[in-house]
This record gives structure tokens, sequence and C-alpha cells, in this order.
């Protein structure tokens, strides 16, 4: 046995162990790309570096074996900066999109891809849902959003970009009913919440709290709900029918609305407040009007409501939509009405108010040991270099937009919507959560730019396995899947090819992976650290 | 099969038949495909799977990470444009550059339409002295400028033409000899023009039946005057002709084995009226020099320097063994092998303070003690002769001059260490050492000094040699072990070293060439005396390869301790032209540059380091006001940056990135920012990367922004303070245009229009900076701004 100290705590393993072993075994967790249990570990990524206050130099914990006294420090500023600068350095040399571009642009964060791969492959029922996660009026949204999505799709500069808004509204359309789950019963948990507007982001809060069990009233001062939806759009961009029935879907699921009910401040503070055990606030007023409305103080910078938690200075009352300020699109409307309900329904559960998630270009929290996480989007490409449109076309069709034939008033067909949807260029990472890079980047606060280089390299895409598909610049060259393929005894393998900062994984010869990889497809896969090798079908996902 | 892969097929078996079929094979069988083809047709690499254990990945992965291996058919001839350090000085990149127009290539095509040339930059050709060099096949051309590359081409295929100089056969018959001539034939001689030298000499001796002793020796160590002719005559003081040329061959040696009437006309001076080919720029006339004459550049050069490693320089034979024992060569094994136990031998260099050339300094007697405390029934030593510094050919020089002081080393070394083999790894660019040496353990094997039984004793080890393959990495000892047993030359994590795990997991002893070299001097004269030259710290002698802006380059041999002061103004004669010495660059690509203000620092493995610096293996350019140090920085991470394994990150992708930092101050674009976060950058790519490579990598970077930031600083600001940096410079004609037209008709892009008896005038959108103009001004008109 060995005996080593550890960020000042005693350690003894057994000779032969690994620091990283021997810290793993005090609870102490060293972050790692390159390294894999069972596989001869050389270590590349740096990204397990610790202080070794014997050595001048820090070392990589992976494959530094444990001798007698060392004393090791896996926390110190300097070890943290080295490691947040390997990321950095890996980010910068990293060509893909952690997520999509429509994606990150779409103010709901809507998973655009998967819809477009779930209509593609004909299931508009699943890919409704995908809308659903995101969207509560998927169908009012396909005829009046103006899809700033379509702008940053990645087709757009080879022909056009891909109808993304009539598509949503072609999985409303042609959702297989039989097979929907929706509106969803769900157990009433005896929470009540009021919303005060039935514009988008109050109709969007209420969608959100009834799933999740909680008994909503909708205040409305105008004889119909819909708020700017019905009264400011003109009946040839948003047939009221459309609007009416949206409604009717949320009335289906428990919504109870008290129309021509407007709320004057006595109303509000004997009736509402008493009533109801949270508020939100989506009337479209602002400012000091909605103060004075509602008896609101200012908080310390002078707004009335806090923008990350959207909560106001009354307990339990959440503001959102215009509220906040003007919203020019009804998704950010919606949006807003998800994340408020969100907040209203963490107070109701914990009775905590914490910041948004989706604060600062950050979207979506991830639960890591009971701590919740931001995940950024931090590897971004931009637009395709020409010579790269068909690695991309690949998994692709080379056909132009389809325009629906009756119109685009009438959407698309079923056939129409399936062709339109396989123009998608599949151009989000497939491994969105399992990432490392991305996990590591997000806690070490790396980002891609300080390192970024002049010129990127050109991507590449390699389909031919059935399996799996391989994007050689989304690679660390950690190598993991050449001592895979070769100790799994491959007849073709996998290699590094070059040398220095052009080295590649590649496939000896003009082979391709799909006789590289005959048995390990999925082993390399799994172990690859990044999204470099990846399995084709199985939807990974980052909520 | 069709015929040509039946072709290729029939070739590679024979080739794998001569190397065998398992793994550690595969780089010596790419080696004689490449040989054949003169590049690696996959389907003969196929073939190689097919019929031996090598794997597709195993052969796929080594042929694209050594440069050695190309996957497209090459050109007919091959341009190698030396851009060592001393040709990197002295405009290599235009020289580069103007072949490149020559040869019509675009982009990045390195072979020209007809396929008759292919060309390609080197690290160094070890011709420092030559700068800038380059080399056709096996014809080397020194001084070339931009402006002449037109005419070493045809030179080069006239002399194809015409066949190369008939080397005579040597003179033999009886008779009593009247006296020895003494011709280097070290690789720099050779490319100076050594071996026409010694065939003119040849064919003088036998047509006038002058009974000479013709002795060829080694590198002679004073390469900024070679060729070099020795005459040694009973009676007389020996006498050096310097920078001699064939034609004047004739007539010294008539001048001194006959009437002395012709040795009164070299006096009068001799003036060569051919056109010097090989050394446009060069002094036109050799320079003849007495010995023991005190004030000659010779003495001055030789004075200071100490013989160890070089012990008997320009007066042996390297491949005569005879020679060596008479000198009392193998005098050190046998007095090992005979009257010390291993642990004495272990101690005796433990106690000399010898301490390993390679770069780290690690000391040699620790080393030794730990192999052979190793309890393994086999265990290797390898000579590390994988020297690929830019401007370093110590390594070299010793393997080709010094071939049985490094295997007696070898021996000595193996026998303390209780190992069974030794391995000399010697980079592929050097055929000459490579040849040398095969030939030595052939007669050493011979005369049983290598093999079974060594000189009749209980001790046996046997010795190979191992052709390295075009990677620099491999000078790491990990690498190298790993390019032995086949692989892809990747450092990996030491512990385990390889003093314990070493090659196929058996201990392995590794020591560099020099470090070797100096083992027998020191069994023989003791460890004291060793001991006693140099510091506290470092012990005994090293040798540099000294080059750049001094009158006297060359390989020096040198007791640590000696200032960087002496080396520069008192062997080197101090800087040439009217400059002035502003810095050395010391240890190559690992190592740093240090400013004129140092220059009293004495060469010592502790103060070097200090400065942040390192022995390295021992290149020493120094430099003068007109080079630029972010320039130097920039050449020497794009140096260690191409030569990065690729495996970690930092090496990986950081030096990349701070390339492109000095790229971007380079071209007057950086901001202070990019200074700080270079700053940063280098010093985590020390502290982070695996191997010495990476964490010596960022020292050129680290010791010119110490000592030279406000060169960094102008840049920032858009001035390049030496002119160097083609961003930040253009090229103007003053008024003192005497309107000659020299510089329009000679022009590559037409930016100087046709004025005859007017001043002329450079276009700056046309000018694309090839410097030809301010080179054949005849009166220094054009200047850079």
């Amino acid at each position: 046995m060995v005996k080593l100290t550890i960020d000042h705590m005693p350690a003894e393993v057994e000779e032969g162990a690994t620091v990283m072993e021997a810290a793993a075994s005090l609870g102490i967790v060293i972050p790692s790309m390159c390294f894999h249990p069972g596989y001869a570990n050389h270590p590349s990524c740096m990204v397990c570096l610790v202080k070794d206050t014997g050595r001048e130099n820090l070392v990589p914990s992976c494959a530094m074996p444990v001798s007698e006294g060392m004393n090791i420090l896996t926390g110190t500023p300097d070890v943290m900066e080295a490691r947040k600068e390997a990321l950095e350095l890996l980010l910068s040399d990293h060509i893909g999109d952690c997520e999509a571009p429509c994606r990150v642009t779409c103010p709901a964060f809507m998973d655009i891809p998967l819809m477009n791969r779930l209509i593609a492959a004909g299931d508009f029922t699943r890919a409704l849902h995908i809308v659903r996660e995101e969207i509560a009026l998927p169908l009012v949204l396909g005829y009046i959003c103006p899809a700033p999505c379509e702008k940053a799709c990645k087709r757009k500069p080879m022909d056009a970009a891909v109808s993304i808004c009539l598509l949503k509204r072609s999985a409303v359309q042609h959702e297989d009913p039989a097979q929907s789950a929706f509106p969803e019963t769900v157990e009433r948990n005896g929470k009540k919440a009021a919303i005060i507007g039935t514009g988008p982001a109050g109709l969007a809060a209420a969608f959100w709290l009834l799933r999740s069990g909680h008994e909503c009233t909708l205040f409305e001062r105008n004889e119909k709900a819909g708020g700017a939806m019905r009264y400011s759009i003109s009946d040839d961009v948003l047939p009221k029918e459309i609007l009416d029935s949206e409604i009717d879907t949320i009335r289906k699921m428990g919504a109870e609305f008290r129309l021509k009910t407007p709320i004057t401040k006595e109303f509000f503070q004997q009736e509402i407040l008493p009533g109801f055990d949270a508020v939100i606030l989506a009337t479209g007023h602002q400012g000091q009007s909605l103060a004075d409305m509602f008896g609101l103080h200012p908080d310390q910078s002078g707004s009335f409501v806090n923008r990350k938690t959207f909560s106001t200075s009354l307990p339990g009352v959440f503001a959102c939509g215009n509220v906040i300020r003007e919203q020019k699109m009804a998704v950010q409307s919606v949006a807003q009405g998800k994340m408020a309900a969100m907040q209203a329904e963490r107070y109701l559960g914990t009775g905590i108010i914490s910041g948004s998630p989706r604060e600062g270009g950050h979207f979506k929290a991830v639960q890591t040991g009971g701590e919740e996480r931001k995940r950024s989007s931090v590897s971004v490409t931009g637009a395709l270099f020409e010579t790269e449109w068909t690695e991309y076309l690949q998994e692709s069709i080379p056909d132009t937009r389809v325009e629906p034939a009756g119109m685009t008033w009438s959407g698309f067909t079923r056939e129409e919507a399936m062709h339109e949807a396989a123009r998608c260029l599949h151009c989000d990472c497939r491994k969105p959560a399992s990432c490392k890079l991305r996990l590591y980047a997000d806690e070490y606060g790396a980002g891609r730019k300080k390192y970024a280089g002049p010129t990127r390299k050109r991507l590449t895409r390699s389909v031919a396995h059935g399996l799996v598909v391989y994007e050689s610049e989304k690679c660390i060259r950690c190598g993991l899947c050449v001592e895979i393929t070769e100790k799994q005894g491959e007849v073709t393998g996998l290699t590094f090819a070059g040398r220095g900062f052009d080295v590649k994984i590649a496939v000896p010869f003009s082979e391709t992976t799909r006789e590289a990889l005959m048995k390990t497809a999925r082993e390399c896969a799994e172990a690859c650290p990044t999204g470099a090798l990846a399995l084709k079908r199985e939807e990974e996902r980052n909520l | 099969m069709d015929l040509g892969s039946q072709h290729i097929a029939v070739i590679t078996d024979r080739i794998v038949a001569r190397h065998g079929g398992k793994v550690d094979a595969v780089i010596p069988i790419l080696q004689d495909i490449q040989e054949e083809f003169n590049f690696l047709p996959e389907p003969a690499m196929k073939r190689v799977c097919e019929t031996t254990d090598i794997t597709p990945t195993r052969i796929s992965g080594i042929s694209t990470f050594y440069t050695q291996f190309r996957h497209q058919p090459a050109g007919k001839h091959r341009i190698r444009v030396c851009t060592g350090t001393a040709c990197h000085v002295k405009g290599a990149e235009f020289v580069y550059e103007a072949f490149r127009r020559q040869l019509k290539l675009k982009d990045d095509e390195d072979t020209d339409a007809a396929m008759d040339f292919t060309i390609e930059k080197v690290a160094c050709l070890g011709c420092c002295t030559l700068a800038p060099a380059i080399r056709i096949d096996e014809v080397t051309y020194g001084h070339v400028i931009p402006e002449h590359v037109g005419e070493v081409i045809r030179d080069f295929l006239s002399k194809q033409r015409d066949g190369m100089p008939v080397v005579a056969s040597e003179t033999k018959g009886g008779g009593d000899f009247q006296g020895e001539i003494r011709i280097g034939l070290g690789s720099c001689c050779v490319a100076s023009g050594s071996s026409e030298v010694k065939a003119e000499l040849e064919k003088t001796l036998m047509h006038a039946n002058i009974k000479v002793n013709v002795q060829q020796v080694g590198c002679v160590g004073i390469c900024n005057q070679v060729p070099i002719m020795e005459i040694i005559k009973p009676g007389e003081l020996p006498a050096f002709y310097a920078k001699i040329k064939p034609e004047e061959v004739r007539e010294v040696v008539l001048s001194h084995f006959k009437p002395r009437g012709y040795l009164s006309r070299f006096r009068n001076g001799f003036f060569n009226i051919f056109e010097n080919v090989l050394a446009d720029g060069a002094p036109k006339s050799f320079r003849k020099y007495l010995g023991e004459q005190r004030d000659s550049p010779l003495s001055k050069f030789l004075g200071p320097q100490v013989n160890i490693a070089t012990e008997n320089r320009g007066v042996a034979n390297p491949i005569d063994i005879e020679g060596y024992r008479l000198a009392g060569g193998f005098d050190s094994l046998q007095k090992c092998l005979n009257t010390m136990t291993r642990q004495q031998v272990v101690d005796e260099i433990r106690e000399s303070g010898l301490r390993g050339r390679g770069g780290a300094g690690f000391p040699t007697g620790r080393k030794w003690q730990m192999v052979k405390d190793q309890d393994a029934p086999e265990k290797f030593v390898i000579c590390n002769g994988d020297e690929g510094d830019p401007g370093a050919f110590m390594d070299r020089m010793l393997l080709e001059s010094y071939p049985f002081r490094i295997i007696e080393g070898m021996l000595i070394a193996g026998y303390a260490a209780g190992a069974t083999h030794g391995i000399f790894y010697i980079r592929a660019e050097y055929p000459l050492a490579v040849t040398r040496i095969t030939e030595a353990l052939r007669i050493c094997r011979e005369k049983g000094i290598v093999g079974t039984s060594v000189f009749g004793t209980e001790f046996s080890f046997d010795i190979r040699v191992f052709g390295g393959a075009g990677a620099f990495v491999c000078g790491e000892e990990t690498a190298l072990i790993a390019s032995v047993e086949g692989n892809r030359g990747l450092p990996r994590m030491r512990p385990p070293y390889p003093v314990e795990k070493g090659l196929w997991s058996k201990p392995t002893l590794i020591n560099n060439t020099e470090t070797l070299s100096l083992v027998p001097w020191i069994i023989h004269h003791g460890s004291a005396a060793f001991s006693k030259i140099g510091t506290a710290g470092s012990k005994g002698t090293k040798v540099f390869a000294l080059a750049g802006k001094v009158k006297r380059g060359g390989l020096i041999e040198v007791p640590m301790g000696i200032t960087i002061r002496q080396i520069v103004e008192e062997i080197g004669g101090g800087i040439a032209g009217d400059r002035t010495f502003k810095a050395v660059q010391i240890g190559g690509p690992s190592g740093g540059c240090l400013p004129a203000s140092s220059a009293d620092m004495q060469i010592d493995f502790e103060a070097l380091k200090q400065a942040g610096t390192m022995m390295g293996s021992g290149g020493l350019i120094v430099l003068d006001e007109s080079d630029c140090m972010v320039d130097i920085a920039h050449y020497f991470l794009s140096f260690t940056q191409n030569q990065s394994c690729g495996r970690c990150t930092f090496c990986r992708i950081g030096t990349r990135r701070m390339l492109g930092m000095l790229d971007k101050i380079r071209s007057g674009k950086g901001t202070p920012e990019d200074l700080v976060n270079l700053e940063k950058l280098a010093l985590s790519t020390t502290r982070g990367s695996l191997c010495g490579l990476g964490k010596t990598a960022p020292n050129p970077v680290l010791t010119t922004l110490r000592n030279f930031r406000e060169e960094y600083e102008a840049h920032l600001q858009g001035r390049c303070p030496a002119g160097k940096c083609l961003p930040l410079i253009r090229y103007e004609i003053d008024a003192t245009c005497i309107g000659c037209t020299k510089c329009a008709q000679r022009c590559p892009s037409d930016a100087i229009a046709f004025k005859p008896y007017e001043v002329h005038f450079i276009d700056p959108e046309k000018c694309i900076k090839c410097d030809i103009c301010r080179q054949i001004c005849p009166v220094n008109s054009i200047t850079i701004k």
C-alpha cells in the first residue's frame, strides 16, 4: 500500500494505482476526457491535471502512478486555470455546434432538428410532443411566428432554410389523434394559481401550470381570451378558429376562464391574493402602470419585476410577457410564460425563488448531484464553407424547399411535410448531454473564442456505417477508439493519421468506417468523449 | 493482379524477406519501399500487411507520422532547402520562395509539372557555415541567393548530363612516401566540394607520380574554412589550405612536392579565374595558413577549444580501426573489462560529474547505476543520435568522424549496466553517419570487439543500427523507444522511466551520442581529469555548432564554464560585417535567446536554465541587430509546432495558437492583450505538456518576451525594428539609384519599371518582398523601410 496526501487528506491505495484513483477513494472527482477504464491510459486531453508539490509542473492524474509521500492538490487556482486553458484550446479546434443554430435562435429553445427528424420519419405525433415541450401554442405560432430560427438555418445559404414554422404547424395538423396522449390527465395537487391576462404569455403559463397539476384560473377583461392575438392580428394572418381551437385545448386541460373580468386593485388584493397560492401577471402592462395596478414596489435596481426570477415584491406573484418589456414576437411571450410558470412551480413546491436557468445566453439546467448547472452552447461553428455542404447533405436531400401545393395558408400535406423535413442537415450534435467537452467547458467557464484561430478546419462527416457517424473535427484526438478497435481485434480498425496539429483519426487506406468498425462501433461511440463518434439513430436529449 | 501490382508485390516481398515480418520491422520496410519507388504506393503497403504481422492501422499510422515518407510520387530530383537557424537568419525563406517561383509551383504543390523536381524544406543540412544552403539530390550548393536559383538548377542539370567528377583510384605503389595530405570528408566538407578536391588531388598525384599518403579524415570542425587540405611534410610546418578548390589543387600539391619555386607564386597571391558555382558569393580564393601560426584565424578558432569528444580531430581516418587503436582506442574498454568491476565503472563515471549532453543534463553515472541495479536478464543501451535541432549537427559530426569512439563508449556503458544489446538510433537525414557506424560495427564484429565475448572476455554485447524516419520528437527517449518498437513516435508518460521499463519493457539505458563519446576519455584519463574541467555543476566539455552572424563558424568543443563572449569573440572572431552583437540563441528550439548583455554568463547547465534557456543539444546561433527577435521566436516555435507528435492538448493546439498570435504580432495586428495571452499560454504549455518537446517549446517565446519585450511592443505599434517582418516593411529605392536597370530586369513580380539612367521606383502593390533587388543593387540604393 502507498500512503499519500490529496487535498490535505491522507489516502492509502494499492501500489500501481493512479492519482486519479487515489483521489476517487477520497470522493474527489477529477475531470477527464481521454481516460476510459479498461484501456491503457495515455494522457492527452490534460483536463485531469493536478499539482504534485514535489514537481515543477502539473501532472495528468489519470496516468500518474502514486508514490509514497506524494502531496497532491486538485483544486488550486493554477490547476483550475490550466484545466480551463486545456478546455479552451480543445474548443478552439472543435468544429461543430453543441445545439443547432435554429434551436439556439428560437426564443423558446424548441428542439427543431428533432422535430424535423420525426416529421421526416412520418411520426407527427411524437414531433408534436417535442414541439409542446417548449411551445404551448404550436398551432397559433405555426401561423404567426416570424421564425427567427429559419434565418439561422445552416441550409439557408445553400438554397433556402428548412420551412420550420410550417413544419411545426404540420405537426399539429397531421398528428394522429388516436396516438395522441394529449391533453394528458394529470392528478391535481391542490395548489391554485391565478393568471391575469390571456395573451400568449398567460396562456403558455396556464399550459405549464396545468400540466404539472395546478389548478389555473385565467382572468380576462375582454369578452374572449387571446389578448393581442385576438385583437391585434388580422383574420388573414391568424384565423380566429385556429386561435379558438388552441384556447379550447387549454380549457380542456382544466383551465377556468373568467372573462369580462377587469382586475381592479381592490379585487386583486381582496379576492385574488388571498384566494390563490400563486399569481402570474400577464396583462401586457409595464412599469409604473403595472406597479400602480397591483401595488408592486421597485427592487434595488428600480425594476418591478426581476428579469431572472420573474418575481415581484409580492410573495408568490410573478410576471411575464409584455409585463417585463415589449415583446416583438409571440414566441418570446410563449417562452416567458413557460419560464414564469416554472418559477411559480418551484416556489409552490419549495418556497425558493432562484435565478432562471436560461439567463445570460444560457439555457436549460441539468441536475447533477443535486446541483443545478447551466448548459451553454459552447461550441458554435457559424456558416458552413461551401466545400462542406456535401458533408452535411449526406444525411439530407438535395431538393430545394417545398412550397405547399395548397398555398401557405393551408400548410403542408403529410407528404410535403415529410419531404421538407428531410431537408434538415442534422447540424445539431448527437451528444448534447453526454459530451464531456461541453460538460466541463460549462463547469470551468471555458469559452471557445479565447484561442479561436484565424481560420478553422474543414469539417467532415462519415456516414458510411449503419450505426455510427464520425465527424473528424469534433474529435479531441484521445485515441480511445484506436485502442478499442485494436484491442477488440478489428480487421481494419482505426488509426492516427498524420502528426501534430493536423493529426486525425482515420480509417487505413481507402476503407470507410463500415469496414473499420465491424464489431466495435457501439463501444467506440459510447467511449468517445465528444460527439465525434456517435450513434446515428439514438436521440440523446438535452432538455 | 495486373502487371504493375505484380511488380510491386515482387519487390515488396523481397524487401519483407530482408527485414522479417515482425511489427518492429515496419519502419525499415517502409524506408526500403520508398527507396525503391520514390514514394509509398498503397498496393505495396497492403502487400506488407498481407504478408507480415504489420496491420493496416500500424502501417497507415507510421507512414503518415514520419516526414520521410511520401504518399505521392516525387519528382526525379529532390531539392532540399535548408531552413536551419543559420540559413533562416541568412534568408532561406527567400531562397525557398525563389525556387518555388522558378518551378512555377502553385499553392501546396511540391513537385513541378514535368515531375523533374520536388522541393522540400529540411530542418538542417548541417552546412551552417555555407548558409543559406540547399541540396539537390547529393549536390550541395552554399551561399545561394534567390537571384541565382535558376542558375543553380541549370548547373545541376548540366552536372547530371556531364556526369559527376570521377573519383580516381587511390595512388598505390612502392617507394618512400614523401609526406601526408589530409583532407576532410565530413558532411560539410563534402558539401563545400571536398570530394571534388580529393578527386583532383588523387588525379594530380597519379599523373605526377608523387607518393604521398592521402588520409581522409573526419570533420575538422573548421566548417567556415572548408574544404580544407592539410599538407604534412617531414621537416616542414604543417600547412593548411582553406577553402581550396579542385582547380587549385594541382598547383598547391606541386608547390610542396616539387621545387620551391611554385610556392612563391602563392605567396604573391593566387587568383581564381573560374566561376565558383558551388559557393556563390564566397571569397574567390583559398587561404593558406601555416600550422602553429599564432595569429591565424585557424589558431584563434582552435585555441580556446578542448578536444575530448573530438580528440584527434582532423587527424584520424574515421573508419581506420588500426589508426584508432594506435591512438589508444579501445584501451579504455579493455581496462574496464579486465581490471574494473561494473560498479567501479559506474562509480568512475559518476565521480567524473558527467551529465547527459542531450539537453536536460541528467547525471550520467546515476542513470547507469539505475540500469545496473535492475535485475533483468535482458537490458538495452541506446545511443540517441536522433539529433534534429535546426542549427545543430554535433552528433552527426561525431558519428561520422569518431564511430569507433562512440562504439567504445557504448560498449563500456553496456558492460557497466549489464546490458546485452545496443542500438544506434540515427536520423535518416544522416546517411553518412549511418554508413560509417554500420561499417565500423562490421569491422568491430570481425575483430571480436562487438558481439559474443568482447575481446575474448565473458562480456557479450551486440549492436545494431536503427535509422530514424524523420520525426524530431523521437529524440525524446520514450518516443524513440516507441519508434524502435515499430510505433508512431509518441512520447509516453514517465514514470515508469526507461531505466526500469524501456525498450520492450526491458531496462534501457539511453545516452546521447556526445555523452557516449566522452566515456572512453574519462575511463582512460580518470574521473578527476574530467571533473577538473568545467564549473561546479557542469564538468568537462561541450560541443557546440557555432553559426549565425559570427566571422568564423563551425563545430567547436569548449570547456564548460567558458563564457558566451569568449565563444563569440575569440573563437567566432566577433560579428561579421559592421554589425553589432545582439543576442545568442542557445539550445535550439528548446532553448532561448540571451541578450548580448548576458554574454559574460558561463556555459553551465544551471546558469543556462536559470536564464530561461537550456544547454539543449548544442546549437549556438549568434544574432546581430538585423535579426528580429519576434521572428526568431516565431521561427523556433514554428519548428516545434511542426514537430509536435499531436498527442497532448497544450503541445498540439497550444503551440499552434501561440504561433497564430506571433503571426498576428509579426504582421502588426497584435494587441497588448495578445502579448498577455501569449505569455500565459506559453507558461501553461510548459506546465501542462507531457514530454520535453512540449515543456520546452515555449522557451524561445518566453526568453524573447523576457529579454526583448520592447521589440514585441514595437510590433504592436506596427514597427519591426530589425526590418525583418515582411508585412511591416516595404522596399524603397532612394535617390542614389544610378538607373542601371538591374533591379527592373530581375524583379520577379514586375514591381519595378524599366527606366534606364533614371531613379527607379518600386510599386508597393506589386512588390512581393523577395529581396532580390536589394541583393543585386550595385550601389546599395534599395532600403527597407
